[in-house]
């Protein structure tokens, strides 16, 4: 890959981030009527996806979307216009966050409904087939959605019919404000793939270079092959915080789902946590820290720019 | 010929004839054909016919992602009870999908089940139930006039509705009656005009309301028949303006849900009308004996309703 290409994905990266992070200061001030899921730790996925994507291929989202509306729009204003229910708003204020979708920018459809929107892919799937357009249907879900019944039967549809779909199931762990081990057993993803006859591949680490030659794998895959495969991402949902809890001596940690983050603010190196959790942080693989300092701040020059901040 | 037969033939016809369809559900081109209501259904060039796995919330929301691609299709349903696991795209998804001008026809053909002797499935017969939950547009089928229109017209028409069928009617004759008028929706059917009663038939009552008119003609009792095959709101106007005339009313509905059609109707009529004799025929429910395996027939009093308007 050539440095500026390089670049310009780091800058995608910082982009998304940004963009949230100015969405979370607004939410924090109260600015926005509708319920926002922020997905800050989520941006790898999303970065890759969009360049995965041409113009045949179509997305479908669930209620965490705005990293891949981000990413599809390559402007935070009209998705930001969409939040404050303005008409110029990426979706003319006719669908705020949970189901934001831009037919023009290959979003579809997106849905507030868990795992509501894997038959629909699978719908926009068959579609295609019997278009014979080529394009890829991309579906985003998650670790909550799996436990629902529509993934299983979603599945079971897509490869009994021939349907190249890509299933990406972000995994962060949570649903809402219980932990997988807290709510049911662990699903063996690549024994139930494998038993339906579909793919699965893995990705972890936020190491988004890696991931846009792995997505590129895997779609050729996919349309040669197909047949659906399940991508696993794990991520990690950042911002979440601490608060006192009289019934337990230890402070209680509240995980992100909808709603700002009081304890994450905007600021120049938009770093939240320094692991690989977080995909800004990983950046630093591929670029010097004087290097990444200066890109983040370009790129928050220009958001504000944008924005008349 | 048979009621199924009918509709089987007209929905032949029209997917025939309809390049690019793609027709779906389970059984729909194997064993029974879902007592013959897709019996030997072709489609027209470029369309497939799926015979799908036994997976109702995705089958529910597969038409609707054809539609967003484009690609007209129909879901063919055994049962209306199991569009109950697809609720939520029939709400949520068809909310964001209603909201453009469509490019493509989502139809589901449900067979209503209104037979009691099939068990607990059958309280649930007011179809009415389900196209009220996103006021979808929703049609049923009780004789060969409204076969024709509804399903000729709708169909496979740009935009998503539910048609259901009534499963209690399969094996009887269609009804060929003739019509006074319909609406442009195909919503509201007028088969009759007299000047001594009005009868309004809701659901799948419509052989009962057309069993009343020929019973009170033959005491010399002419009568308008209407027959209300939508849920959603419609203008009463037409059927008022015959009540006004007649002053005699009687409603039938033969659904057994608390959310009846008619109750909307009868507000309205009784407001803007001065009524002689006014005759509600509806579903008594006693105890638990409606969900026990029964024949399952709406009780209508002919002999009683005859006299009380001789």
């Amino acid at each position: 890959m050539g440095e500026s290409k390089k670049v310009k994905i780091a800058k995608e990266i910082l982009r998304l981030r940004f963009g949230q992070l100015v969405v979370n200061e607004k939410y924090k001030a109260g600015q926005f009527k509708i319920p926002i899921h922020l997905a800050m730790g989520h941006e790898a996925i999303a970065v890759a996806v969009d360049l995965m994507m041409d113009e045949k291929d179509k997305l479908v989202l669930s209620h965490r979307n705005i990293h891949y509306n981000l990413a599809r729009t390559g402007t935070l204003r009209p998705v930001l216009d969409e939040y404050l229910l303005k008409k110029e708003g990426l979706a003319y204020a006719e669908l705020g966050s949970m189901n934001l979708a831009s037919e023009e920018k290959g979003v579809i459809y997106a849905s507030s409904i868990l795992g509501n929107n894997l038959p629909v892919a699978t719908g926009l799937a068959l579609a295609e087939k019997v278009k014979r357009s080529g394009g890829l249907v991309i579906v985003v879900t998650g670790d909550g959605a799996i436990e629902e019944g529509a993934f299983y039967e979603s599945l079971l549809f897509m490869k009994s019919n021939a349907l190249g779909v890509l299933v990406i199931i972000e995994n962060n762990r949570w649903s809402m404000h219980t932990k997988i081990e807290e709510r049911r057993t662990e699903i063996d993803l690549p024994k139930l793939a494998a038993s339906l006859g579909a793919g699965y591949e893995k990705l972890d680490g936020n190491d988004v270079y890696r991931y846009v030659e792995k997505l590129k794998e895997v779609k050729k895959k996919i349309l040669e092959d197909k047949k659906p495969v399940v991508l696993e991402v794990n991520v990690t949902t950042l911002g979440g915080w601490y608060v006192e809890d009289k019934e337990r001596k230890e402070k209680r940690f509240i995980h992100p789902h909808a709603g700002p983050l009081p304890e994450t603010s905007l600021v120049e190196w938009p770093e939240i946590e320094r692991s690989a959790n977080d995909p800004v942080f990983a950046l630093q693989e591929h670029f010097s820290s004087d290097g990444l300092k200066k890109l983040s701040q370009e790129v928050l020059k220009s958001i504000k720019e944008e924005i008349g901040e | 010929m048979k009621y199924i037969q009918y509709i089987n033939e007209i929905l032949g016809r029209k997917t025939a004839e309809t390049d690019g369809l793609v027709l779906f559900g389970q059984n729909i081109a194997a064993g029974s054909h879902i007592s013959g209501l897709t019996k030997g259904l072709r489609v027209g060039k470029g369309g497939i016919i799926i015979n799908t796995p036994n997976s109702e919330n995705t089958l529910t929301g597969l038409g609707f992602g054809m539609m967003l691609g484009g690609v007209s299709s129909i879901f063919f349903m055994k049962q209306l009870d199991f569009l109950l696991l697809g609720i939520d795209q029939i709400v949520d998804t068809y909310n964001f999908v209603r909201r453009k001008e469509p490019k493509a026809s989502y139809t589901i053909m449900p067979v209503i089940s209104d037979l009691g002797y099939h068990g607990l499935q059958s309280s649930f017969n007011n179809f009415g139930d389900i196209a009220s939950v996103a006021r979808i547009p929703g049609f049923t089928i009780t004789n060969k006039i409204d076969a024709e229109e509804i399903i000729n017209a709708h169909l496979v028409s740009p935009g998503f509705r539910i048609i259901g069928v009534g499963q209690r009617l399969f094996g009887d004759e269609i009804l060929d009656v003739p019509k006074v008028y319909s609406n442009n929706e195909k919503t509201l059917f007028q088969y009759a005009e007299g000047d001594k009663a009005t009868i309004v038939c809701f659901n799948l009552s419509f052989p009962y309301g057309w069993e009343l008119y020929n019973k009170l003609k033959e005491r010399g009792i002419d009568s308008s028949l209407f027959s209300v095959n939508s849920v959603t709101p419609i203008g009463w106007q037409k059927i008022i303006e015959d009540v006004s005339e007649t002053r005699n009313l009687i409603v039938i509905d033969d659904s057994k849900s608390e959310n009846s059609s008619c109750d909307n109707f009868i507000m309205n009529v009784l407001e803007k009308c001065q009524i002689k004799n006014k005759i509600i025929v509806k579903r008594e429910i006693k105890g638990n004996e409606w969900l026990y395996p029964n024949p399952d027939l709406l009780q209508i009093d002919y002999e009683t309703i005859v006299n009380k308007l001789s």
